[in-house]
Protein backbone atom coordinates (compact mmCIF):
# COMPACT_ATOMS: atom_id res chain seq x y z
CA UNK A 1 0.00 0.00 0.00
CA UNK A 2 1.66 3.68 -1.11
CA UNK A 3 0.09 6.95 -0.49
CA UNK A 4 -0.89 7.18 -4.35
CA UNK A 5 -3.34 3.83 -3.37
CA UNK A 6 -4.88 5.27 -0.80
CA UNK A 7 -5.70 8.59 -2.23
CA UNK A 8 -7.31 6.88 -4.73
CA UNK A 9 -9.50 4.20 -2.24
CA UNK A 10 -10.15 7.62 -0.14
CA UNK A 11 -11.29 9.36 -3.32
CA UNK A 12 -13.64 6.09 -4.13
CA UNK A 13 -15.18 5.97 -0.39
CA UNK A 14 -15.53 9.84 0.13
CA UNK A 15 -13.39 10.02 2.54
CA UNK A 16 -10.99 12.72 3.92
CA UNK A 17 -8.37 11.13 6.28
CA UNK A 18 -5.68 13.21 8.39
CA UNK A 19 -1.89 12.38 8.20
CA UNK A 20 -2.09 10.41 11.34
CA UNK A 21 -5.01 8.34 9.50
CA UNK A 22 -3.29 7.57 6.52
CA UNK A 23 -0.46 6.13 8.16
CA UNK A 24 -2.19 3.86 10.36
CA UNK A 25 -3.98 2.57 7.11
CA UNK A 26 -0.80 2.31 5.39
CA UNK A 27 0.29 0.05 8.05
CA UNK A 28 -2.35 -1.71 8.50
CA UNK A 29 -2.92 -2.58 4.97
CA UNK A 30 0.52 -3.57 4.97
CA UNK A 31 0.63 -6.02 7.65
CA UNK A 32 -2.62 -7.69 6.17
CA UNK A 33 -1.00 -8.29 2.71
CA UNK A 34 2.06 -10.56 4.64
CA UNK A 35 -0.37 -12.09 5.82
CA UNK A 36 -1.72 -13.17 2.74
CA UNK A 37 1.73 -13.71 1.47
CA UNK A 38 2.24 -16.26 4.63
CA UNK A 39 -1.34 -18.17 3.71
CA UNK A 40 0.25 -17.82 -0.26
CA UNK A 41 3.45 -19.28 0.73
CA UNK A 42 1.85 -22.74 2.84
CA UNK A 43 -0.71 -23.62 0.96
CA UNK A 44 -2.01 -24.81 -2.50
CA UNK A 45 -5.51 -22.92 -3.07
CA UNK A 46 -5.85 -23.72 -6.44
CA UNK A 47 -8.16 -26.54 -5.86
CA UNK A 48 -10.57 -25.16 -2.98
CA UNK A 49 -13.89 -24.26 -4.19
CA UNK A 50 -14.70 -20.69 -3.28
CA UNK A 51 -16.57 -19.76 0.29
CA UNK A 52 -19.32 -18.82 -1.41
CA UNK A 53 -20.99 -17.36 1.99
CA UNK A 54 -19.22 -16.89 5.49
CA UNK A 55 -22.39 -18.93 6.99
CA UNK A 56 -23.78 -22.80 5.17
CA UNK A 57 -27.11 -21.25 4.61
CA UNK A 58 -28.58 -20.19 1.18
CA UNK A 59 -31.16 -17.45 0.29
CA UNK A 60 -35.12 -18.00 0.51
CA UNK A 61 -37.19 -17.14 -2.66
CA UNK A 62 -40.38 -15.19 -3.02
CA UNK A 63 -43.02 -15.84 -5.56
CA UNK A 64 -43.12 -13.38 -8.46
CA UNK A 65 -46.34 -11.95 -6.84
CA UNK A 66 -47.10 -7.63 -6.84
CA UNK A 67 -48.02 -6.64 -3.38
CA UNK A 68 -48.76 -2.53 -2.62
CA UNK A 69 -48.66 -1.73 0.37
CA UNK A 70 -46.70 1.59 0.92
CA UNK A 71 -47.62 5.17 -0.19
CA UNK A 72 -45.92 7.65 -1.66
CA UNK A 73 -46.29 9.72 0.69
CA UNK A 74 -45.45 7.90 4.11
CA UNK A 75 -41.85 6.71 2.16
CA UNK A 76 -41.26 10.58 1.69
CA UNK A 77 -41.69 11.80 5.58
CA UNK A 78 -38.47 12.85 5.78
CA UNK A 79 -37.12 13.67 2.51
CA UNK A 80 -35.78 17.01 2.64
CA UNK A 81 -37.05 18.23 -0.34
CA UNK A 82 -40.07 17.06 -2.91
CA UNK A 83 -41.98 18.30 -5.77
CA UNK A 84 -44.92 16.25 -7.64
CA UNK A 85 -43.88 13.11 -6.17
CA UNK A 86 -40.32 13.22 -7.12
CA UNK A 87 -37.47 12.73 -4.65
CA UNK A 88 -35.30 16.42 -4.96
CA UNK A 89 -31.48 15.99 -4.98
CA UNK A 90 -29.09 18.77 -5.55
CA UNK A 91 -28.86 19.05 -9.33
CA UNK A 92 -26.75 16.59 -11.27
CA UNK A 93 -26.31 16.48 -15.12
CA UNK A 94 -23.43 14.66 -16.44
CA UNK B 1 -2.80 -1.14 -43.84
CA UNK B 2 -5.91 -2.77 -43.69
CA UNK B 3 -7.64 -2.95 -40.32
CA UNK B 4 -10.49 -4.86 -38.47
CA UNK B 5 -12.93 -3.90 -35.67
CA UNK B 6 -13.46 -5.84 -32.62
CA UNK B 7 -16.75 -5.27 -30.89
CA UNK B 8 -17.56 -6.94 -27.51
CA UNK B 9 -21.55 -6.04 -26.24
CA UNK B 10 -23.15 -5.88 -23.21
CA UNK B 11 -26.79 -6.30 -23.72
CA UNK B 12 -29.23 -5.09 -20.58
CA UNK B 13 -32.62 -6.57 -20.94
CA UNK B 14 -35.47 -6.01 -18.53
CA UNK B 15 -36.82 -9.41 -17.39
CA UNK B 16 -40.80 -9.96 -17.40
CA UNK B 17 -41.47 -10.34 -14.52
CA UNK B 18 -44.66 -8.99 -12.89
CA UNK B 19 -42.82 -7.74 -9.29
CA UNK B 20 -39.18 -6.27 -8.84
CA UNK B 21 -36.07 -8.41 -7.98
CA UNK B 22 -35.69 -8.17 -4.67
CA UNK B 23 -39.02 -6.90 -3.69
CA UNK B 24 -42.83 -6.73 -4.28
CA UNK B 25 -43.14 -3.71 -5.82
CA UNK B 26 -44.97 -3.89 -8.92
CA UNK B 27 -41.95 -3.95 -11.97
CA UNK B 28 -44.17 -2.25 -14.85
CA UNK B 29 -44.35 1.42 -14.19
CA UNK B 30 -45.75 2.84 -18.04
CA UNK B 31 -47.83 5.57 -17.54
CA UNK B 32 -47.65 5.70 -13.47
CA UNK B 33 -47.32 8.24 -11.17
CA UNK B 34 -43.63 9.24 -10.29
CA UNK B 35 -42.80 6.70 -7.13
CA UNK B 36 -45.74 5.13 -7.04
CA UNK B 37 -44.08 1.54 -7.36
CA UNK B 38 -41.56 2.18 -4.73
CA UNK B 39 -41.47 0.16 -1.42
CA UNK B 40 -38.69 1.02 1.94
CA UNK B 41 -36.51 -1.64 0.22
CA UNK B 42 -36.11 -0.35 -2.76
CA UNK B 43 -35.92 2.86 -2.37
CA UNK B 44 -32.44 2.47 -0.36
CA UNK B 45 -34.25 3.42 3.17
CA UNK B 46 -31.78 1.36 6.09
CA UNK B 47 -31.83 -1.79 7.18
CA UNK B 48 -34.03 -3.03 4.55
CA UNK B 49 -33.35 -6.96 3.67
CA UNK B 50 -33.71 -7.82 -0.06
CA UNK B 51 -35.96 -10.85 -1.25
CA UNK B 52 -34.76 -12.37 -4.55
CA UNK B 53 -37.96 -12.96 -7.02
CA UNK B 54 -37.87 -16.91 -7.81
CA UNK B 55 -38.62 -15.67 -11.31
CA UNK B 56 -36.00 -14.14 -11.65
CA UNK B 57 -33.26 -16.86 -11.27
CA UNK B 58 -35.95 -19.32 -13.42
CA UNK B 59 -35.58 -16.59 -16.26
CA UNK B 60 -31.67 -15.97 -15.76
CA UNK B 61 -31.28 -19.84 -16.21
CA UNK B 62 -33.83 -20.24 -19.02
CA UNK B 63 -31.43 -17.24 -20.77
CA UNK B 64 -28.16 -18.88 -19.52
CA UNK B 65 -29.45 -22.30 -21.32
CA UNK B 66 -31.43 -20.71 -24.42
CA UNK B 67 -27.40 -19.12 -24.97
CA UNK B 68 -25.88 -22.61 -24.26
CA UNK B 69 -24.11 -21.42 -21.37
CA UNK B 70 -22.75 -23.09 -18.30
CA UNK B 71 -25.27 -22.95 -15.27
CA UNK B 72 -23.67 -21.98 -11.71
CA UNK B 73 -25.91 -24.29 -9.40
CA UNK B 74 -24.22 -21.75 -6.50
CA UNK B 75 -24.88 -18.28 -8.02
CA UNK B 76 -24.38 -15.39 -5.79
CA UNK B 77 -24.94 -11.43 -5.50
CA UNK B 78 -22.63 -8.93 -4.89
CA UNK B 79 -22.60 -5.25 -4.25
CA UNK B 80 -21.19 -2.71 -6.64
CA UNK B 81 -20.70 0.82 -5.36
CA UNK B 82 -21.66 3.53 -7.44
CA UNK B 83 -22.12 7.07 -5.81
CA UNK B 84 -25.39 8.49 -8.12
CA UNK B 85 -28.63 9.84 -7.21
CA UNK B 86 -30.40 6.71 -9.37
CA UNK B 87 -29.22 4.61 -6.69
CA UNK B 88 -30.74 4.99 -3.49
CA UNK B 89 -28.06 3.03 -1.77
CA UNK B 90 -25.15 4.17 -3.31
CA UNK B 91 -24.65 0.45 -4.92
CA UNK B 92 -26.33 -1.44 -7.40
CA UNK B 93 -26.82 -5.30 -6.00
CA UNK B 94 -25.56 -7.58 -9.08
CA UNK B 95 -23.50 -10.33 -9.28
CA UNK B 96 -19.78 -10.29 -9.99
CA UNK B 97 -17.92 -13.47 -8.38
CA UNK B 98 -20.61 -16.08 -9.41
CA UNK B 99 -23.18 -15.29 -12.07
CA UNK B 100 -25.80 -17.16 -12.95
CA UNK B 101 -24.33 -18.80 -16.51
CA UNK B 102 -20.97 -18.29 -17.86
CA UNK B 103 -19.32 -19.70 -21.03
CA UNK B 104 -22.19 -19.40 -23.93
CA UNK B 105 -22.08 -19.17 -27.61
CA UNK B 106 -24.53 -17.98 -29.75
CA UNK B 107 -24.49 -18.83 -33.69
CA UNK B 108 -24.87 -15.91 -35.83
CA UNK B 109 -25.26 -16.10 -39.82
CA UNK B 110 -22.78 -14.32 -41.99
CA UNK B 111 -22.18 -13.73 -45.80
CA UNK B 112 -19.27 -16.32 -44.86
CA UNK B 113 -21.42 -18.36 -43.26
CA UNK B 114 -22.32 -19.02 -39.32
CA UNK B 115 -19.96 -17.63 -36.77
CA UNK B 116 -20.38 -18.82 -33.07
CA UNK B 117 -19.98 -15.58 -30.78
CA UNK B 118 -18.89 -16.81 -27.38
CA UNK B 119 -20.98 -15.37 -24.37
CA UNK B 120 -18.95 -14.82 -21.36
CA UNK B 121 -21.44 -14.27 -18.81
CA UNK B 122 -24.88 -13.73 -18.03
CA UNK B 123 -25.70 -11.86 -14.68
CA UNK B 124 -28.93 -10.96 -12.83
CA UNK B 125 -29.30 -7.37 -11.44
CA UNK B 126 -31.79 -4.49 -10.76
CA UNK B 127 -32.07 -1.60 -12.64
CA UNK B 128 -31.58 2.32 -11.45
CA UNK B 129 -34.19 4.36 -10.98
CA UNK B 130 -34.53 7.72 -13.41
CA UNK B 131 -33.33 10.98 -13.18
CA UNK B 132 -34.91 14.53 -14.20
CA UNK B 133 -33.47 17.24 -15.05
CA UNK B 134 -35.20 19.59 -16.74
CA UNK B 135 -38.53 20.33 -14.03
CA UNK B 136 -36.28 22.61 -11.89
CA UNK B 137 -33.41 24.52 -12.61
CA UNK B 138 -31.78 24.40 -9.21
CA UNK B 139 -32.52 20.86 -8.47
CA UNK B 140 -32.49 17.21 -10.24
CA UNK B 141 -35.94 14.94 -9.50
CA UNK B 142 -35.70 11.58 -9.09
CA UNK B 143 -38.11 8.35 -9.91
CA UNK B 144 -37.69 5.23 -7.98
CA UNK B 145 -40.03 3.22 -9.94
CA UNK B 146 -37.42 1.58 -12.31
CA UNK B 147 -35.04 0.58 -8.88
CA UNK B 148 -34.55 -2.82 -8.81
CA UNK B 149 -36.51 -3.42 -11.84
CA UNK B 150 -35.11 -7.15 -12.64
CA UNK B 151 -32.49 -7.55 -15.84
CA UNK B 152 -29.99 -9.49 -17.09
CA UNK B 153 -27.03 -8.14 -18.46
CA UNK B 154 -25.62 -10.44 -21.14
CA UNK B 155 -21.37 -9.92 -21.49
CA UNK B 156 -20.10 -11.06 -25.18
CA UNK B 157 -15.89 -11.80 -25.47
CA UNK B 158 -15.12 -9.27 -28.43
CA UNK B 159 -16.19 -11.59 -31.49
CA UNK B 160 -17.82 -9.08 -33.47
CA UNK B 161 -16.48 -7.85 -36.08
CA UNK B 162 -18.74 -5.33 -37.95
CA UNK B 163 -22.09 -3.41 -37.67
CA UNK B 164 -23.94 -6.08 -39.45
CA UNK B 165 -22.49 -8.82 -37.36
CA UNK B 166 -23.75 -6.83 -34.27
CA UNK B 167 -27.15 -6.43 -35.69
CA UNK B 168 -27.71 -10.55 -36.47
CA UNK B 169 -26.30 -11.21 -32.88
CA UNK B 170 -28.83 -8.61 -31.38
CA UNK B 171 -31.60 -10.28 -33.49
CA UNK B 172 -30.40 -13.25 -32.55
CA UNK B 173 -30.39 -12.53 -29.08
CA UNK B 174 -34.27 -11.27 -29.00
CA UNK B 175 -35.40 -14.45 -30.96
CA UNK B 176 -33.80 -17.04 -28.19
CA UNK B 177 -35.23 -14.75 -25.54
CA UNK B 178 -38.57 -14.04 -26.43
CA UNK B 179 -39.19 -17.90 -27.52
CA UNK B 180 -38.10 -18.52 -24.34
CA UNK B 181 -40.40 -16.02 -22.84
CA UNK B 182 -37.94 -14.32 -20.73
CA UNK B 183 -37.92 -10.82 -22.01
CA UNK B 184 -39.54 -8.44 -24.54
CA UNK B 185 -36.25 -7.69 -26.02
CA UNK B 186 -37.95 -4.14 -27.52
CA UNK B 187 -35.38 -1.43 -27.95
CA UNK B 188 -38.16 1.30 -28.94
CA UNK B 189 -39.35 0.41 -25.41
CA UNK B 190 -36.31 0.84 -23.66
CA UNK B 191 -36.73 -3.30 -22.54
CA UNK B 192 -32.95 -3.82 -24.09
CA UNK B 193 -30.32 -1.59 -24.08
CA UNK B 194 -26.60 -1.97 -25.50
CA UNK B 195 -22.99 -0.84 -24.23
CA UNK B 196 -20.78 -1.50 -27.29
CA UNK B 197 -17.10 -1.63 -26.70
CA UNK B 198 -15.10 -1.33 -29.36
CA UNK B 199 -11.11 -1.08 -30.87
CA UNK B 200 -9.25 -1.42 -34.07
CA UNK B 201 -6.04 -3.33 -34.45
CA UNK B 202 -4.55 -4.44 -38.07
CA UNK B 203 -6.00 -7.54 -39.66
CA UNK B 204 -4.53 -11.26 -38.09
CA UNK B 205 -3.42 -9.30 -35.05
CA UNK B 206 -4.02 -10.75 -32.59
CA UNK B 207 -3.56 -8.26 -29.95
CA UNK B 208 -6.23 -5.68 -28.90
CA UNK B 209 -5.88 -1.60 -29.40
CA UNK B 210 -7.36 0.77 -27.10
CA UNK B 211 -10.89 0.32 -26.38
CA UNK B 212 -13.57 2.88 -26.00
CA UNK B 213 -17.31 1.92 -24.85
CA UNK B 214 -20.58 3.81 -25.40
CA UNK B 215 -23.12 3.10 -23.38
CA UNK B 216 -26.99 2.79 -24.01
CA UNK B 217 -27.60 2.72 -27.10
CA UNK B 218 -31.18 2.26 -27.89
CA UNK B 219 -31.58 1.39 -31.64
CA UNK B 220 -30.22 -1.15 -33.91
CA UNK B 221 -29.96 1.64 -36.40
CA UNK B 222 -27.91 3.76 -33.99
CA UNK B 223 -25.50 0.98 -33.21
CA UNK B 224 -24.80 1.11 -36.21
CA UNK B 225 -24.04 4.30 -37.36
CA UNK B 226 -21.84 4.40 -34.00
CA UNK B 227 -20.03 1.37 -35.07
CA UNK B 228 -19.19 3.10 -38.34
CA UNK B 229 -18.36 6.21 -36.80
CA UNK B 230 -15.97 4.93 -34.10
CA UNK B 231 -14.15 2.65 -36.48
CA UNK B 232 -12.90 5.78 -38.60
CA UNK B 233 -12.34 7.85 -35.51
CA UNK B 234 -9.96 4.60 -34.18
CA UNK B 235 -8.23 4.52 -37.80
CA UNK B 236 -8.02 8.08 -38.42
CA UNK B 237 -6.22 8.58 -35.18
CA UNK B 238 -3.57 5.21 -35.35
CA UNK B 239 -2.97 6.26 -39.05
CA UNK B 240 -2.75 10.06 -38.65
CA UNK B 241 -2.23 10.79 -35.43
CA UNK B 242 -5.49 13.01 -35.13
CA UNK B 243 -5.90 12.02 -31.58
CA UNK B 244 -4.87 9.99 -28.92
CA UNK B 245 -6.90 7.23 -28.20
CA UNK B 246 -7.67 6.48 -24.93
CA UNK B 247 -9.96 3.93 -22.65
CA UNK B 248 -12.90 6.08 -22.25
CA UNK B 249 -16.84 5.91 -21.57
CA UNK B 250 -18.07 7.83 -24.80
CA UNK B 251 -21.65 9.29 -25.92
CA UNK B 252 -23.20 8.99 -28.89
CA UNK B 253 -25.08 11.78 -30.37
CA UNK B 254 -27.56 10.19 -33.26
CA UNK B 255 -28.30 13.49 -34.35
CA UNK B 256 -25.45 14.93 -35.03
CA UNK B 257 -23.83 11.88 -35.86
CA UNK B 258 -20.76 11.94 -33.93
CA UNK B 259 -19.51 10.37 -30.02
CA UNK B 260 -18.30 12.49 -27.33
CA UNK B 261 -16.08 11.41 -24.47
CA UNK B 262 -18.03 10.84 -21.20
CA UNK B 263 -15.59 10.28 -18.52
CA UNK B 264 -12.49 7.84 -18.20
CA UNK B 265 -13.72 4.39 -17.84
CA UNK B 266 -13.87 2.98 -14.53
CA UNK B 267 -11.94 -0.35 -13.78
CA UNK B 268 -13.49 -2.92 -11.97
CA UNK B 269 -11.88 -2.24 -8.81
CA UNK B 270 -13.17 1.17 -8.95
CA UNK B 271 -16.56 -0.29 -8.06
CA UNK B 272 -15.00 -2.04 -5.36
CA UNK B 273 -17.58 -5.58 -5.64
CA UNK B 274 -17.72 -7.55 -2.97
CA UNK B 275 -20.16 -10.24 -1.80
CA UNK B 276 -24.02 -8.53 -0.77
CA UNK B 277 -23.69 -10.05 3.04
CA UNK B 278 -27.85 -9.26 2.88
CA UNK B 279 -28.75 -11.85 0.10
CA UNK B 280 -27.66 -15.40 1.03
CA UNK B 281 -26.54 -17.77 -1.82
CA UNK B 282 -28.89 -18.68 -4.83
CA UNK B 283 -28.60 -22.87 -4.93
CA UNK B 284 -30.38 -24.53 -7.75
CA UNK B 285 -30.90 -27.90 -7.08
CA UNK B 286 -31.79 -30.87 -9.86
CA UNK B 287 -35.11 -30.33 -9.42
CA UNK B 288 -35.24 -26.71 -10.03
CA UNK B 289 -32.55 -26.91 -12.73
CA UNK B 290 -34.66 -29.72 -14.78
CA UNK B 291 -37.64 -27.87 -14.42
CA UNK B 292 -36.24 -24.70 -16.40
CA UNK B 293 -34.19 -27.50 -18.88
CA UNK B 294 -37.44 -29.27 -19.63
CA UNK B 295 -39.24 -26.08 -19.88
CA UNK B 296 -37.36 -24.51 -22.81
CA UNK B 297 -38.90 -24.18 -26.27
CA UNK B 298 -37.78 -25.70 -29.30
CA UNK B 299 -35.85 -22.82 -31.49
CA UNK B 300 -37.16 -21.22 -34.43
CA UNK B 301 -35.29 -22.78 -37.32
CA UNK B 302 -36.36 -26.41 -35.75
CA UNK B 303 -39.81 -25.63 -35.94
CA UNK B 304 -39.68 -24.36 -39.49
CA UNK B 305 -37.88 -27.54 -40.55
CA UNK B 306 -40.58 -29.54 -38.68
CA UNK B 307 -43.45 -27.58 -40.06
CA UNK B 308 -42.48 -27.44 -43.56
CA UNK B 309 -41.44 -31.32 -43.80
CA UNK B 310 -43.63 -33.01 -41.45
CA UNK B 311 -46.82 -30.95 -41.28
CA UNK B 312 -46.58 -29.84 -45.39
CA UNK B 313 -46.68 -26.76 -45.00
CA UNK B 314 -44.79 -24.26 -47.56
CA UNK B 315 -42.04 -22.10 -46.73
CA UNK B 316 -43.79 -18.95 -46.60
CA UNK B 317 -45.94 -20.18 -44.33
CA UNK B 318 -43.73 -21.54 -42.06
CA UNK B 319 -41.52 -18.23 -41.86
CA UNK B 320 -44.82 -16.59 -40.99
CA UNK B 321 -45.23 -18.96 -37.71
CA UNK B 322 -41.97 -18.99 -36.43
CA UNK B 323 -41.84 -14.98 -36.02
CA UNK B 324 -43.38 -15.50 -32.57
CA UNK B 325 -43.61 -18.49 -30.25
CA UNK B 326 -46.86 -17.18 -29.58
CA UNK B 327 -48.28 -17.84 -33.15
CA UNK B 328 -46.36 -21.28 -33.30
CA UNK B 329 -47.89 -22.23 -29.91
CA UNK B 330 -51.42 -21.57 -31.20
CA UNK B 331 -50.84 -22.74 -34.29
CA UNK B 332 -49.90 -26.09 -32.88
CA UNK B 333 -52.78 -26.29 -30.59
CA UNK B 334 -55.70 -25.71 -33.74
CA UNK B 335 -53.82 -28.37 -35.44
CA UNK B 336 -53.64 -30.99 -32.71
CA UNK B 337 -57.63 -30.08 -32.62
CA UNK B 338 -58.57 -29.94 -35.87
CA UNK B 339 -56.02 -32.38 -37.49
CA UNK B 340 -55.05 -29.75 -40.90
CA UNK B 341 -51.83 -28.10 -40.85
CA UNK B 342 -53.06 -25.92 -44.07
CA UNK B 343 -56.40 -24.99 -42.27
CA UNK B 344 -54.87 -24.01 -39.13
CA UNK B 345 -51.93 -21.96 -40.76
CA UNK B 346 -54.14 -20.40 -42.93
CA UNK B 347 -56.41 -18.90 -40.03
CA UNK B 348 -53.31 -17.38 -38.12
CA UNK B 349 -51.69 -16.29 -40.72
CA UNK B 350 -54.53 -14.77 -42.44
CA UNK B 351 -56.91 -13.54 -39.43
CA UNK B 352 -54.70 -13.54 -36.71
CA UNK B 353 -51.69 -12.01 -37.55
CA UNK B 354 -53.92 -9.27 -39.70
CA UNK B 355 -56.63 -8.68 -36.33
CA UNK B 356 -52.58 -8.32 -34.49
CA UNK B 357 -51.61 -6.01 -36.93
CA UNK B 358 -54.82 -3.79 -37.18
CA UNK B 359 -54.93 -3.69 -33.28
CA UNK B 360 -51.32 -2.53 -32.93
CA UNK B 361 -49.88 -5.64 -30.97
CA UNK B 362 -47.16 -7.48 -31.07
CA UNK B 363 -47.38 -11.32 -32.12
CA UNK B 364 -45.80 -12.29 -28.92
CA UNK B 365 -49.34 -10.28 -27.29
CA UNK B 366 -51.84 -12.90 -28.72
CA UNK B 367 -53.74 -14.15 -26.21
CA UNK B 368 -56.44 -16.66 -28.60
CA UNK B 369 -56.02 -19.81 -27.28
CA UNK B 370 -54.99 -22.18 -30.08
CA UNK B 371 -57.27 -25.09 -28.84
CA UNK B 372 -60.62 -23.10 -28.96
CA UNK B 373 -59.20 -21.36 -32.60
CA UNK B 374 -59.16 -25.59 -33.59
CA UNK B 375 -62.84 -26.19 -32.36
CA UNK B 376 -63.54 -22.60 -34.60
CA UNK B 377 -61.77 -24.25 -37.63
CA UNK B 378 -63.91 -27.80 -37.24
CA UNK B 379 -66.64 -25.76 -36.68
CA UNK B 380 -66.41 -23.80 -40.44
CA UNK B 381 -65.22 -27.12 -42.02
CA UNK B 382 -68.15 -29.02 -40.99
CA UNK B 383 -70.15 -26.67 -42.37
CA UNK B 384 -71.79 -25.33 -39.42
CA UNK B 385 -70.56 -21.79 -39.51
CA UNK B 386 -69.85 -19.45 -42.40
CA UNK B 387 -66.71 -18.35 -42.49
CA UNK B 388 -67.68 -14.65 -42.33
CA UNK B 389 -69.46 -15.26 -39.33
CA UNK B 390 -66.60 -17.49 -37.82
CA UNK B 391 -64.48 -14.00 -38.34
CA UNK B 392 -66.37 -12.32 -36.29
CA UNK B 393 -66.47 -14.93 -33.55
CA UNK B 394 -62.17 -15.01 -34.07
CA UNK B 395 -62.50 -11.19 -33.04
CA UNK B 396 -64.55 -11.48 -30.22
CA UNK B 397 -61.98 -14.38 -28.77
CA UNK B 398 -59.47 -11.48 -28.97
CA UNK B 399 -61.21 -9.32 -25.82
CA UNK B 400 -62.80 -12.98 -24.54
CA UNK B 401 -60.28 -15.65 -24.12
CA UNK B 402 -63.05 -18.01 -21.86
CA UNK B 403 -65.03 -18.18 -25.37
CA UNK B 404 -66.38 -21.51 -26.50
CA UNK B 405 -67.37 -21.23 -30.40
CA UNK B 406 -69.89 -24.22 -30.47
CA UNK B 407 -72.09 -21.94 -27.98
CA UNK B 408 -71.16 -18.89 -28.77
CA UNK B 409 -72.05 -19.82 -32.11
CA UNK B 410 -75.96 -20.62 -31.08
CA UNK B 411 -75.99 -17.62 -28.73
CA UNK B 412 -75.16 -15.38 -31.18
CA UNK B 413 -77.60 -17.18 -33.71
CA UNK B 414 -74.52 -18.08 -36.26
CA UNK B 415 -75.07 -22.07 -36.26
CA UNK B 416 -75.76 -22.55 -40.04
CA UNK B 417 -79.59 -24.25 -40.76
CA UNK B 418 -80.09 -27.01 -41.90
CA UNK B 419 -83.90 -26.20 -42.21
CA UNK B 420 -84.18 -26.45 -45.84
CA UNK B 421 -87.98 -25.31 -45.40
CA UNK B 422 -86.69 -22.27 -44.30
CA UNK B 423 -84.09 -21.77 -46.81
CA UNK B 424 -87.06 -22.41 -49.60
CA UNK B 425 -88.98 -19.60 -48.33
CA UNK B 426 -86.31 -17.28 -47.97
CA UNK B 427 -85.24 -18.23 -51.31
CA UNK B 428 -89.11 -17.60 -52.72
CA UNK B 429 -89.64 -14.35 -51.09
CA UNK B 430 -86.32 -13.20 -53.04
CA UNK B 431 -86.87 -14.88 -56.56
CA UNK B 432 -90.38 -13.35 -56.32
CA UNK B 433 -89.25 -9.42 -55.14
CA UNK B 434 -86.70 -9.63 -57.65
CA UNK B 435 -87.94 -10.42 -61.47
CA UNK B 436 -85.64 -8.39 -63.02
CA UNK B 437 -82.32 -10.08 -61.71
CA UNK B 438 -83.75 -13.38 -62.31
CA UNK B 439 -85.11 -11.97 -66.06
CA UNK B 440 -81.32 -10.49 -66.14
CA UNK B 441 -79.16 -14.23 -65.40
CA UNK B 442 -81.88 -15.99 -67.52
CA UNK B 443 -80.56 -13.71 -70.00
CA UNK B 444 -77.07 -15.15 -69.27
CA UNK B 445 -75.69 -12.09 -67.22
CA UNK B 446 -73.96 -14.34 -64.31
CA UNK B 447 -73.43 -11.56 -62.36
CA UNK B 448 -77.51 -11.69 -61.33
CA UNK B 449 -76.90 -15.07 -59.73
CA UNK B 450 -74.25 -13.64 -57.49
CA UNK B 451 -76.77 -10.58 -56.67
CA UNK B 452 -79.61 -13.23 -55.74
CA UNK B 453 -77.35 -15.56 -54.00
CA UNK B 454 -76.16 -12.63 -51.90
CA UNK B 455 -79.46 -11.26 -50.82
CA UNK B 456 -80.78 -14.61 -49.40
CA UNK B 457 -77.41 -15.01 -47.84
CA UNK B 458 -77.80 -11.69 -46.41
CA UNK B 459 -81.82 -12.73 -44.98
CA UNK B 460 -80.34 -16.17 -43.68
CA UNK B 461 -77.84 -14.21 -41.79
CA UNK B 462 -74.97 -16.67 -43.38
CA UNK B 463 -75.97 -19.01 -41.86
CA UNK B 464 -76.56 -21.77 -44.63
CA UNK B 465 -74.41 -24.11 -46.67
CA UNK B 466 -73.18 -22.09 -49.94
CA UNK B 467 -73.84 -25.10 -52.01
CA UNK B 468 -77.13 -26.37 -50.74
CA UNK B 469 -78.25 -22.24 -51.02
CA UNK B 470 -76.97 -22.57 -54.46
CA UNK B 471 -79.22 -25.60 -56.03
CA UNK B 472 -82.51 -24.41 -54.19
CA UNK B 473 -81.65 -20.72 -55.93
CA UNK B 474 -80.96 -22.20 -59.15
CA UNK B 475 -84.01 -24.75 -58.78
CA UNK B 476 -86.42 -21.69 -57.87
CA UNK B 477 -85.24 -19.59 -60.74
CA UNK B 478 -86.21 -22.46 -63.17
CA UNK B 479 -89.40 -22.14 -62.30
CA UNK B 480 -89.88 -18.81 -62.17
ZN1 LIG C 1 -40.02 -2.02 -3.73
Amino acid sequence: MNRETLRRLEMLNQLSLTEEQKDDVIRFFDAREADFEVIDKFFDTADVERMVHVMPVMTVVREDKVIKKFEREALQQNAPETDEGYWCVPRVLE
Amino acid sequence: MRYETVIGLEVHVELATDSKIFCSCSAHSYGAEPNDHVCPACCGMPGMLPVVNRRVVDFGMKAGMMLNCHINRVTTFDKKSYYYPDLPAAYQTTQWFAPVAVNGTVEIDTPAGKKAIRIKQIHMEEDAGKLVHDLREDTTHVDFNRTSVPLIEIVSQPDLSSAAEVEAYLERLKTLLRYARVAECEMAHGTMRCDVNLSIRPEGSTEYGVRTEMKNMNSIEAIKRAIEYETARHIDAVENGTEVLVQETRRWDDVKGKSYAMRTKETAGDYRYFPDPNVMPVVIDDEWYDSIADSLPELPEVKFERYTSEMGLGEYDAEQLTRSIALCECFESAVEVCGSAKDAANWVISEIMSILNTKGMTYDMLTVNGETLGRLIVLVRDGKVGRANARRILADMFDDATIDPEAYAEKMGFIVSNDTGLIESVVKAVVAADPASVAAYKGGREKALMALFGKCMKELRGNCDPQVLRVVLLAEIEKA
